[in-house]
């Protein structure tokens, strides 16, 4: 960063240089500066908004972690209370344990089901199909996420829904059950919501990438006998690990923070089986006014997403440049 | 088989593998018809009474129900219209902020410029379960709860983020000449923002404004704390309450006996698929690379 700006200024002193004499660097730079107004002058609007309301709520929510806080009331210090409680509340390591489970579902649906689906229709020769296929993906994310999981949670309807009837026409009524309000099912069925998991972003982005691999290098391997898996894991994957790494770190975001499906499916329930610590966030702040320590779980999050975010980004290297292109 | 005419087109033609090819297209076929089946049933559903709807839960059940839609628009079309309120004056504002900012950092000259660009960019990294609570108390403290500004404002002062990004990468494309020539006509910063780059960025602003509208179309969890009233909601929090209202016979005008509600409210939730599929049917290229991009802004 320090470079960057280092270069930009020793372009202005350059470009003015004939009116500025021999004189101390910070004159220059502050000369420079007034000579730009008309930059920070259009960059202002946007700094002004950006203060209020992009930089200023996650400091605010930093610092009010360790408050009592709600609208209308003045904020009070109490220290690291709200985390104690917390980490200290019974249903807590439920919520954690959930979190991880559905971080380590949606990395096998966000990141590895869409991988394999862009392998194959990759490699399919008859461009036709191909461009047909990508159609077909991209139709189920013309429907509105919200209308996706109202659709779901129909299906899954103890007494109306699809996946009951179904059992019950194949004589396997025996299986059914309220598959959202059982306590042994509810996890699992808000997993499973979006079967296959083809459709959406992941399997556009996979394409892209494989897209950009160059064609020699599949044939110089198709030389070589490298085909099938083989191809897939020594060729497919290495090249495609750059998005390999971006899918895993958007399902990291989304199995900590997104909580919008099991808000809507279950509400945490039955009892606390789907509760997950964003929803916990959510229920304190807005149905029991505890802002304050919604916003230490908030923090909780936070240190989560960006840790697990670290790692996956220190252990997953894209492949050497030379190979591509 | 001649290689020479594949090549551009499709990998060359190789020894044929027509097994796994067959077996591919099949296991694709399967994969991507399972994940039609809920677009399917929200379809079919729409157009059916509550007798249809009982007993024929998996076919096209004839007659179509239209009046579906009728009973479904009189409710969804409000939230609909206060969607599309908030989107257009957002996207405006935050197109004309992206496209300001993108050519300042794309195409001026002046001190902490990468400081500053880096300050804005850092912000992507920040993840909304740390503001959302609170921004809520900003916005409240600003006497902003159930106003549209709050539902307008997060679009302009937080989509030129990425819009930034965007822009500043698009603009830099764009040849140094064309700016020269403009410069030696004397024209000044607006000139060359709204007769050059404006009409040479169109496609970067239309990637943008399909991409912000899908987001805006989808936000549940802001409008939901953020809007009280009935009159103001956005589409997604509007079709939840319908849902839960509608189940437990609480809409005017809907007889909730007999499963007749089903097919107005499965109508309802056509009706409201229906913009982002004319969005991807007028901008079907920027809608893709829109979606793709949104996955590539961490």
């Amino acid at each position: 960063m320090t470079e960057g700006t280092g270069a930009v200024e020793q372009g202005n002193v350059a470009e003015t240089g004939k009116s500025v004499p021999v004189g101390s660097r910070e004159l220059s730079t502050w000369q420079a500066m007034r000579r730009s107004w008309q930059a920070y002058a259009l960059l202002a609007p946007i700094f002004i908004l950006l203060l209020i309301f992009n930089y200023y709520p996650p400091i605010l929510g930093l610092l009010r972690a360790f408050y009592r806080w709600r609208p209308g009331v003045e904020a009070s210090f109490v220290g690291l209370q709200h985390f104690g409680v917390y980490f200290t509340s019974p249903e807590t390591g439920r919520e954690l344990l959930n979190m991880f489970k559905l971080l380590a579902f949606f990395f096998f649906s966000g990141a590895v089901v869409p991988f394999i689906m862009a392998v194959l229709i990759f490699r399919i020769r008859d461009t036709e199909s191909k461009e047909l296929y990508r159609l077909f993906l991209i139709i189920p994310m013309l429907v509105p996420l919200i209308v996706v999981i109202l659709l779901w949670k129909q299906i899954y309807d103890p007494n109306l829904g699809v996946i009951n009837g179904l059992l019950e026409q194949f004589g396997l009524g025996f299986l059914a059950r309220n598959w959202l309000g059982d306590t042994a099912t509810a996890l699992y069925s808000i997993m499973f919501m979006g079967f296959p998991w083809v459709s959406g972003v992941g399997t556009l982005i996979y394409l892209g990438g494989l897209g950009q691999i160059s064609e020699s290098i599949f044939d110089a391997c198709e030389v070589d006998g490298c085909t099938g898996l083989r191809r897939t894991l020594q060729i497919d994957l290495p090249l495609v690990l750059g998005q390999v790494r971006l899918m895993t770190i958007l399902a990291v975001i989304a199995g900590v923070t997104s909580f919008q499906q099991i808000l809507v499916l279950t509400d945490g329930g039955p009892g606390f089986a789907t509760m997950v610590p964003g929803l916990t966030m959510f229920h304190k702040a807005f149905r029991t006014q505890q802002f304050g320590y919604a916003a230490s779980i908030g923090m909780v999050l936070f240190v989560i997403t960006f840790a697990v975010t670290l790692a996956v980004n220190r252990t997953v290297h894209p492949a050497v440049e030379e190979v591509r292109h | 088989m001649s290689t020479t005419t594949s090549t551009q087109v499709a990998p060359p033609a190789r020894r044929p593998l027509r097994y796994y090819q067959i077996g591919s297209h099949l296991f694709i076929a399967v994969m991507l018809l399972l994940s039609l089946i809920p677009t399917y049933l929200l379809i079919t559903w729409s157009f059916k009474n509550g007798l249809q709807y009982r007993w024929e839960r998996w076919a096209i059940s004839f007659p179509l129900r239209w009046r579906n839609y009728v009973a479904a628009w009189d409710i969804v079309g409000d939230y609909m219209i206060n969607t599309i309120i908030v989107a257009i004056f957002g996207l405006m504002g935050m197109l004309l902020l992206s496209l300001i900012g993108g050519y300042v950092f794309a195409r001026m000259d002046f001190p902490f410029r990468e400081t500053l660009y880096y300050a804005i960019i850092a912000l992507l990294m920040v993840p909304w379960v740390l503001s959302f609570i609170p921004a809520y108390m900003v916005y409240v403290r600003l006497g902003l709860l159930n106003n549209r500004l709050a539902l307008i404002i997060p679009e302009l002062a937080g989509g030129p983020i990425f819009g930034i990004f965007l822009m500043r990468a698009f603009i830099s494309g764009i040849p140094e000449e064309l700016y020269e020539s403009a410069r030696c006509d004397g024209a000044g910063v607006l000139d060359l923002i709204g007769r050059i780059t404006l009409p040479l960025s169109l496609p970067g602003l239309a990637t943008l404004a399909v991409l912000n509208f899908i987001g805006v179309w989808n936000s549940f969890l802001w409008p939901l704390v953020m809007i009280q009233d009935d009159e103001k909601q956005m589409i997604a929090v509007g079709l939840y309450k319908l849902a839960r209202s509608a189940t437990s016979g609480g809409v005017p005008g809907w007889t909730s006996q007999d499963f007749s509600v089903w097919g107005p409210l499965y109508a309802g939730y056509v009706i409201a698929s229906l913009p982002l599929v004319l969005l991807f049917i007028l901008l079907g290229k920027f809608y893709v690379e829109g979606l793709v991009d949104s996955g590539l802004k961490v």
